[in-house]
């Protein structure tokens, strides 16, 4: 099918188009409508992804492969593909990107020229990840997302944002070190990189030589625990997260610790499927996650910070979904990335508001802002009841699926103590809450408006994905029962 | 009119029609609260409708019926069969009597609309409780009459509920003990219906859900340990309160549970432990009840102790498990129903009167009230236990039970005929016999109204017809309901207990006279037994309120509810304090170790990847 040739490549050439026109013309050119056609771009992507689905799942397709401008189906050729569940990832991304475009509009105001640069590098690498068909090539486009982070995260000489940027960098060192290393045990072992045969080379040298296999399995978790910021990896992403630019911020929290530690992880577990050790330690990693991030945003300050180890908590809960094997699981790990990137674009977004109309993000500082920015208070709350799990918001379906799944998998201890972090979840967002919108208003805030524009556009937009997906998730849950994965 | 002829005549609709009449009639005379003639027409009326009704479901041959309603499978299961198509025209006969005599006597009062209410609503619950088939559906119903009874406590008193709280602690704790009984019965049958239930042994489990079920039936009816609401509301309820309830009622009910429990749930055998356990019971509650009885002052405190003290009889009858006594407790409940409630009604009378009860204040009515005097006269004989009146034939029939079984609980049942006598010996000539005594400020009293005196003289002449024709309730009624084949009619059978009760009548009329004699007063004539040796100090401990079971409860409550404080302080403590605490220490711990320097991140993951090492070697 032709026209599914055309929609996989765009993924990865629109990037490169608009990246050559960015950097073609005159500056005081491009500056006026680079932010619009990075919009364009994010928009253009979800309705391929949406359009590539439903061509898919018409055609009954699992796989759909392509490359660039070579012939994959010769022999040791590399290749690229897309399946539904690369799809949903590429969806998650445009989306993204595009709250990302909206935010910035407001927030970045120099080096426009470069940010566009690097987020469309970044999108470039995104998109890359999730679309090729071997371990190495996966490393490969995962180096263009870190690099490309690191940069952004630095981009507007912040002394912060340097200090940040740096312990990113280091971190992220490691976890090359960590990921390479264990290529290289997995290429020992099995001779090929290629997903669909390094299954079964390693079924046929299961038994012999398994050293290196666990160690490979050792260094690739612990390398995409550190990419995620899981819990004890989690130390670099605070910092990052909290002094980039909000825009920034959206897309690291959003999206890139996804594509870059939870889609490895994915990875991981559909190509070396039932091996107890690996689920039992992504069960822990989750489940240490979840409370020692929540407990790290009981104590923070900042805005901002807080809600970073709201993502290390929440990402607790994904990597307890995979760990569960079935495809329940999946669903809710799945779904929960979506969710995770609607309700934490939306708390990162009503920073930007905050920083943008109140001046600060410091939560002792603030208060009382209820009144003065009514849509910013309550796209928060809806974002902050949906990351508690509170019916009938999005967020309430996926943790139920994630802990129906635990517990169907007889690991009823990690589904009651991840139901019980719950309340940590909402107790941190509380706190947040009363000490940012409600109690007494500080005289200093009295002129204070509500926030306008693009990003007040974005706050809408995805409290109403929030509530519409919470809301309309019979349908969903009908959807996958269609297609028989429930 | 012809429609609801055409429906009535369905046998089936009439079960609706019993439930559902006294209802709307009761909705009806709250609505015509203000006047008196529609509602005493309404009243009167209805409550012969009801017994129409019944008396054709009694002449109907038996049938099941269920009502199925809601989605759940909920379904209504109503069955008719002779005994409870009996209780149930046994019921309506009384609730006839019982209404038209409260309806008179409260005609002045505001309260007679809520009042008649409550009653009718309580007689749909009574026909309702009767009807079921259902065990479940027997509850609801039961539970209603807690329900209306609060209500009808509550009436005079709704600022000092006290007697009203006191009776639903220790009546809504027999309907728990019943409502457990009845799940343990369930689960134990299989099915939760009457007619599906083959007798159950009492062994091990059972046993419990029998004396759960058991207890609770006899808390209706008003025996221990579930009594000491009624001597308190006999102070503070409206008499005709105290007429339709203890009086009848709840005596109707009560009993018609116990003996369905013993002869159709459950097998409960003749001389095992627990029919010894309950005879026990039974005995205790006769003894106890009458000697409070004993030395009451007051006349409607003292029937109320009476009111007890009779349960006792209809306990002790039913626990022998011998078809005599079953027989004799049934009996003894009709006979109690009529010559208690009429009992009370005189005393409603002199209330009415002389506006007072209390004995130390009024005497020697009985020329100024003959006819209520002659209608005290024979319901005293008959509670009394003379011959011929019919609570002589009932009290022989448990008797001989009771000395069939065993002869200590004769003695102590004799024991309670002896004190019986004695207190309404006392009763009556200080009420009514000697010189004319009015309380301060009446000069002069007269006959009460026809229309008390009319319930009053059916109940009166019923008492020594059903004793002179004890054939017909005795073989008629109760036995062939029962399947009882041998016959207990007629004058008894051993000669040898008449003696005996006769002689314990005439020892209570020697000792009466001797207490005359000591302390110059009818009024104190039983007072030596209250100063008597050993006795002084139960008597005592009991006016304080030793053996009352809501002290008790009140007690236990206070701990329970202590514990409970104790309790939730501990998890208050540990929600407000101590989580908080930990929660919040650990992310400042952890807050402090992660200071921002990289050779701690570096060190975390490295310890991380080691940890995760571990996993790994652990699990292989």
């Amino acid at each position: 099918m032709p026209i599914l040739d055309y929609i996989t490549v765009s993924f990865l050439v629109i990037p490169l188009i608009i990246l050559v026109l960015n950097n073609l013309f005159s500056k005081q050119f491009v500056e006026r409508i680079n932010f619009k056609l990075v919009g364009v771009v994010a928009i253009l992507q979800m309705a391929l992804a949406v359009a590539g689905f439903s061509l898919l799942s018409a055609a009954h397709w699992e796989d759909y492969r392509f490359s660039l401008l070579w012939d994959w189906t010769m022999e040791e050729a590399g290749y690229f593909a897309v399946n539904s569940l690369s799809l949903v990832f590429l969806f998650c991304i445009g989306f993204v990107l595009l709250v990302a475009v909206l935010v910035a509009k407001a927030t970045v105001e120099q080096r426009k020229t470069a940010f566009v640069n690097l987020v469309l590098t970044l999108l470039l690498g995104m998109n890359g990840m999730v679309m090729v068909r071997d371990l190495f090539s996966l490393y490969v486009f995962l180096e263009i997302v870190g690099i490309s982070s690191f940069v952004l995260v630095a981009l507007f000489q912040l002394e912060t944002g340097l200090e940040g940027a740096f312990k990113y960098l280091v971190m992220s060192s490691l976890a090359t070190v960590f990921i390479l290393t264990g290529l290289a045990f997995v290429f020992m072992q099995t001779g090929s990189l290629q997903y669909a045969q390094a299954w079964a080379d390693w079924l046929s040298v299961q038994g012999t030589a398994q050293l290196y296999t666990y160690l490979a399995f050792i260094l690739l978790i612990s390398g995409f625990a550190l990419k995620t910021g899981v819990v004890p990896f989690h130390s670099w992403l605070p910092d990052a997260h909290q002094s980039a630019n909000t825009a920034v911020s959206i897309l690291l929290s959003g999206i890139v610790i996804k594509v870059a530690g939870i889609y490895g992880f994915i990875v991981l577990t559909k190509l070396f499927p039932g091996f107890p050790p690996v689920a039992l330690a992504l069960r822990i990693l989750g489940l240490l996650s979840i409370v020692v991030g929540a407990l790290f945003a009981l104590r923070q300050t900042h805005f901002k910070r807080l809600v970073a180890y709201s993502s290390v908590s929440q990402m607790g809960y994904i990597l307890l979904g995979l760990s569960s094997g079935t495809t329940l699981g999946f669903l809710g790990a799945m779904v929960h990335i979506f969710n995770h990137a609607t309700f934490k674009s939306t708390l990162f977004t009503n920073a930007a508001a905050l920083s943008a109309q109140a001046g600060t993000l410091e939560l002792g500082e603030l208060g009382g802002l209820e009144k003065k920015m009514p849509v910013t208070g309550f796209s928060s709350i809806t974002a902050f009841l949906s990351t508690a799990g509170i019916p009938p918001l999005a967020g309430f379906w996926s943790k139920l699926l994630i802990i129906m799944a635990l517990w169907k998998s007889e690991a009823e201890g990690f589904a009651a103590v991840a139901l019980l972090a719950s309340i940590l979840t909402a107790a941190y967002f509380l706190r947040l809450q009363k000490k940012v919108f409600f109690g007494q208003l500080p005289e200093k805030f009295g002129a204070v408006t509500e926030i306008g524009g693009s990003v007040k556009f974005a706050e809408l937009m995805l409290s109403a994905v929030n509530i519409a997906v919470g809301v309309g998730f019979p349908l969903i849950l009908l959807f996958f029962e269609g297609r028989g994965l429930l | 009119m012809n429609l609801l002829i055409a429906l009535l005549s369905e046998g089936a609709n009439l079960l609706w029609f019993m439930i559902v009449l006294p209802a709307v009639v009761g909705i009806l005379v709250w609505i015509f609260r203000e006047y008196h003639l529609p509602r005493l027409l309404l009243v009167v009326s209805s409550a012969m409708i009801n017994l129409v009704c019944a008396l054709s479901l009694d002449q109907a041959e038996g049938f099941a019926r269920s009502f199925s309603f809601g989605p759940c499978g909920l379904e209504l299961a109503f069955r008719i069969y002779e005994f409870s198509a009996l209780f149930l025209t046994l019921t309506a006969a009384a609730f006839l009597l019982v209404s038209l005599y409260s309806v008179v006597f409260l005609q002045d009062q505001k309260s007679a609309g809520l009042f008649m209410f409550y009653m009718f609503i309580s007689l749909a619950m009574i026909n309702g409780a009767l009807l079921s088939d259902n065990l479940g559906v027997m509850l609801f119903f039961w539970e209603g009459i807690l329900c209306t009874l609060f209500g009808m406590l509550l009436i005079n008193n709704l600022h000092q509920p006290k007697t009203a709280v006191r009776a639903l602690v220790l009546s809504g704790t027999a309907d728990l003990l019943l409502m457990l009984g009845i799940i343990i019965t369930v689960v134990q049958a299989g099915t939760p219906k009457f007619s599906e239930i083959q007798r159950l042994p009492i062994t091990g489990v059972s046993a419990v859900g029998f004396l759960c079920m058991l207890l609770g039936a006899v808390g209706k009816a008003g025996g221990m340990p579930f009594h000491s609401w009624i001597p308190s509301a006999a102070e503070d309820a409206p008499t005709p309160f105290m007429v339709a309830f203890p009086g009848a009622l709840e005596k109707l009910l009560g009993i018609y549970l116990s003996v369905r429990i013993v002869t159709d749930l459950y097998d409960l055998q003749p001389g095992s432990g627990m029919s010894t356990a309950v005879m026990l019971l039974g005995t205790l509650t006769i003894i106890g009840g009458v000697a409070m009885a004993l030395i009451q002052k007051d006349m409607k405190r003292l029937l109320s102790y009476h009111a007890i003290s009779q349960v006792g009889y209809m306990v002790l009858g039913i626990g022998t498990a011998l078809p005599v006594g079953i027989l004799g407790g049934l009996f003894h409940m009709l006979n109690n129903a009529i010559y208690k409630s009429c009992l009370y009604m005189t005393a409603g009378s002199i209330e009415k009167q002389t506006g007072t009860t209390d004995l130390r204040e009024f005497g020697g009515l009985a020329k100024r009230m003959p006819l209520t005097t002659a209608c005290f006269t024979l319901c005293a004989l008959a509670i009394a236990g003379v011959p011929p009146f019919n609570g002589f034939f009932s009290k022989e029939l448990v008797f001989d039970a009771a000395l069939e079984s065993n002869t200590l609980f004769y003695l102590g049942a004799l024991l309670g005929a002896f004190m019986t006598a004695v207190s309404f010996l006392k009763m009556g000539r200080v009420a009514f016999a000697g010189e004319l005594k009015l309380p301060m400020g009446k000069k002069t009293i007269r006959e009460t109204s026809f229309g008390l005196l009319l319930p009053m003289g059916v109940l009166a002449i019923l008492c020594l017809v059903l004793g002179v024709v004890n054939t017909w309730p005795l073989d008629q009624l109760f036995g062939s309901a029962l399947g009882i084949t041998e016959v207990y009619s007629g004058w008894p059978h051993s000669t040898m207990l008449v003696v005996v009760s006769l002689a314990v009548l005439a020892l209570a009329l020697v000792d009466h006279i001797y207490g005359c004699k000591k302390t110059g007063s009818a009024l104190q004539a039983a007072d030596h037994i209250y100063y008597a040796a050993g006795l002084k100090r139960i008597y005592q401990a009991a006016e304080q309120g030793w053996f009352d079971p809501y002290r008790w409860l009140v007690s236990l409550a206070g701990v329970f509810s202590d514990f409970c404080v104790l309790i939730e302080r501990q998890v208050s403590w540990f929600y407000d304090t101590a989580a908080v605490k930990v929660l919040l220490g650990t992310g400042d711990r952890l807050q402090q170790a992660n200071d921002g320097s990289l050779s701690r991140y570096l060190g975390a993951a490295l310890l991380g990847a080691a940890g995760v090492a571990v996993i790994f070697i652990v699990m292989l």
